[in-house]
């Protein structure tokens, strides 16, 4: 039978967490923020496109992904208060007006013939950028303080990259002909433009580092 | 002999009369039955997909609710599937009764839903059979809807679907004996 | 991408044609008057109908685009309305909510079509749903979408469910079963958006509430829905008051029903009327 007066160590021996993290309450407060825009606009966009993609499969996955980022949302918005931001609608706000434009720019095809630009958009780029946001965020955050941040990007990260996951197969499954190939590529390309001027869902430093553009190298 | 297919014109479909009667004087001679008179009569006031036949020495009358022959995707329109389909499943139950072993089965409306189905099984299974295009399944749903949802009554379905010639007595007794097991 | 999508726009593959309600009402083939009136007792779904298999294959089939459109419906809650100012951020949540669900009924639906046997785009699509319940008017859609058409769910899925049970189809129970749990969650939501946003607004309250009346005897079909024998299937009322709806309110859908079968009635009294003459 186990001592019950016998001292333990407060950590155990595996608990190696640490208590330093890069992260301020306020400048997580700014990023949990920044996240549960992007996030919103993520779920507007794939509700919104459910009825223009013709392909059924498609159709009901972006249903399924559509709550999955409007959970993600609810969770960032449900942390804020806890950052001391009673108003959550303050800092529910894009990172710069640079990631505005690639929102606008990701959300504008319609037509039921572009759902390789829509899914690219999302899945190629979009995505892409949550996840190592977020993957940033959480290997960098105070393992101690901030352990609510780190429930919620653990599981938000898991649905992240099943979604990754689901929507390159589906892009796999759409590129026919090398034309196909070259309608992704040059969205892609034209988009991730669009996200290295804006920096990252977190805007400049989502990642840690400052991927600000030189000025001129986007024109 | 002669088929006659009713009416000439139609008031609430886009049924064309010259069209189906081609299609059945094709498949009453496919199934050997061109040798007695026979009234397709197509009830296009009704959207069901109903057919009611009956049968004297001498005449054949085939009579189904619009809704038999008609496009599914496209209403109001005919469908040369399920006219073909409707027209073989008309003229093989009549064929039944006169040449079949069916002489004694009750008149249609007397027949019992677990009945009914199991003779539809019969004739599906044979007009699967012959190479036209039907959904096994919707058969096997129907089978089941009237017998019950186990693997023995699937195993019956399989036995008259596949069946190439039987009675009134065996089938209604497979199909009560069936129906008695599951119950 | 535009706010606001007409139904024509409604992107799908070759399998599928769409009609209008205004299609489906102008045939005048029927089975509630005349012959037909008289040799049936009933009109409802159940196995006990000859022609049950098929009529619930269509039904599924309808189920199926049904879903397929409220899916479409829900997600563009999401996008149509700007968050915070047209509607409320938790109102969207619970759009994106209602988008998985619907997603899943489609997939549901996909299944047990298979299950009965019938084919994706075998029969015409109705757009009616989308085309009715997807109002310019967050409050008005609300009612059109979660209160009159998943309303309309509720009682279609209680007759699936019981035509499940009586046939002794354990996944058609089992599947319809679930969906209407889902469902009188939609209703529910509905319901309690509806009551919030209105609060302080009895004028909108009012419009949103006879937009849904007018949705609800849409609906109705020309009288599939009602406490009529003659219909395919009747009003739930256990299941709608679990989801929020009063007494007088189930009543007043009853109503509606009783008034759109007697008006079709009426109608195809006057087609094959016009036809005979």
């Amino acid at each position: 039978m186990a001592d019950p007066t016998k001292p333990r160590a407060s950590f155990a021996p595996w608990d190696r967490r640490e208590l330093p993290g890069s992260f301020s309450v306020e400048e997580t407060a700014r990023r949990v923020g920044n996240y549960k825009w992007a996030e919103t606009k993520l779920f507007e966009v794939l509700g919104g496109w459910i009825a223009t993609v013709p392909e059924l499969d498609i159709k009901l996955r972006l249903g399924t992904h559509c709550y999955k980022h409007a959970w993600h949302a609810e969770l960032w918005h449900k942390r804020l208060p806890e950052l001391r931001e009673m108003n959550p609608a303050r800092l529910t706000v894009p990172a710069n007006d640079a990631l505005v434009r690639f929102v606008d720019a990701m959300t504008e095809p319609e037509d039921a013939s572009l759902t390789i630009e829509k899914l690219v958009g999302v899945y190629r780029v979009y995505i892409p950028h949550f996840i190592s946001a977020y993957t940033y965020h959480l290997n960098n955050t105070s393992e101690i303080t901030d352990m609510p941040t780190i429930r919620s990007l653990k599981f938000i990260l898991q649905d992240e990259f099943e979604d990754w996951r689901d929507g390159e197969m589906l892009i796999q499954s759409l590129l026919e002909t090398p034309d196909h190939v070259d309608r992704a590529a040059a969205h892609q390309a034209k988009l991730e433009k669009l996200m290295l001027e804006a920096g990252g869902i977190a805007g400049h430093g989502s990642i840690g580092i400052n991927t600000q553009a030189p000025q001129g190298a986007l024109s | 002999m002669a088929l006659t297919v009713t009416p000439d014109t139609y008031n609430f479909v886009a049924f064309d009369t010259a069209y189906t009667a081609r299609i059945a004087e094709r498949m009453a001679t496919q199934l050997g039955l061109d040798d007695i008179d026979i009234l397709l009569a197509i009830n296009e006031n009704s959207s069901l997909t109903r057919i009611d036949v009956t049968v004297t020495d001498a005449l054949i009358t085939i009579a189904p609710h619009s809704g038999a022959l008609e496009d599914t995707r496209r209403p109001r329109q005919q469908s040369e599937l399920n006219t073909t389909i409707t027209i073989a499943r008309g003229m093989l139950r009549a064929r039944d009764r006169l040449r079949g072993g069916f002489a004694d089965a009750p008149a249609d409306a007397e027949l019992t839903l677990p009945q009914a189905a199991a003779w539809d099984t019969y004739i599906m299974g044979r007009i699967a059979h012959m190479d036209i295009v039907l959904n096994k399944q919707a058969w096997v749903y129907n089978f089941r809807n009237r017998h019950g949802f186990s693997d023995a009554v699937d195993a019956v379905f399989e036995k008259l679907w596949n069946c190439e010639s039987t009675t009134w007595a065996e089938l209604s007794s497979l199909s009560a004996n069936t129906v008695s097991v599951t119950a | 991408m535009k706010k606001f999508m007409p139904v024509e726009e409604l992107a799908r593959d070759e399998r599928f044609n769409q009609i209008t309600q205004a299609d489906r009402m102008a045939d005048g083939r029927n089975a509630l008057i005349g012959e037909a009136e008289k040799s049936r007792k009933s009109n409802r779904l159940t196995p006990a109908r000859p022609d049950a298999s098929e009529a619930a294959r269509a039904l599924m089939h309808g189920i199926f685009v049904g879903e397929i459109q409220a899916l479409e419906g829900a997600g563009r809650t999401c996008w149509d309305f700007t968050t915070g100012e047209e509607a409320p951020f938790e109102l969207k949540l619970d759009m994106a909510r209602q988008a998985w669900d619907e997603a899943r009924h489609v997939e549901i639906s996909l299944k047990l079509s298979d299950w009965m046997g019938s084919e994706i785009g075998q029969y015409a699509e109705n757009t009616v749903l989308f085309q009715a319940a997807c109002s310019n008017d967050p409050v008005l859609r609300l009612a059109g979408v979660n209160r009159a058409l998943e309303g309309l769910a509720i009682d279609v899925f209680t007759t699936m469910k019981e035509f499940g049970e009586i046939a002794g189809d354990p996944y058609l129970e089992f599947c319809e079963d679930w969906m209407l749990a889902d469902e009188v969650t939609h209703v529910k939501m509905g319901s309690d958006w509806l009551r919030k946003i209105t609060e302080n607004d009895p004028e909108r309250r009012k419009k949103a509430l006879e937009f849904q009346g007018i949705v609800d005897k849409m609906f109705s079909y020309g009288g599939s829905r009602s406490d009529s024998e003659e219909s395919s299937f009747a009003i739930a009322r256990r299941f709608r008051e679990l989801a929020g709806f009063t007494e007088d309110e189930n009543d007043h859908i009853a109503d509606l029903g009783m008034q759109a079968l007697n008006e079709r009635k009426a109608q195809l009294r006057e087609k094959q009327a016009a036809v005979t003459n």
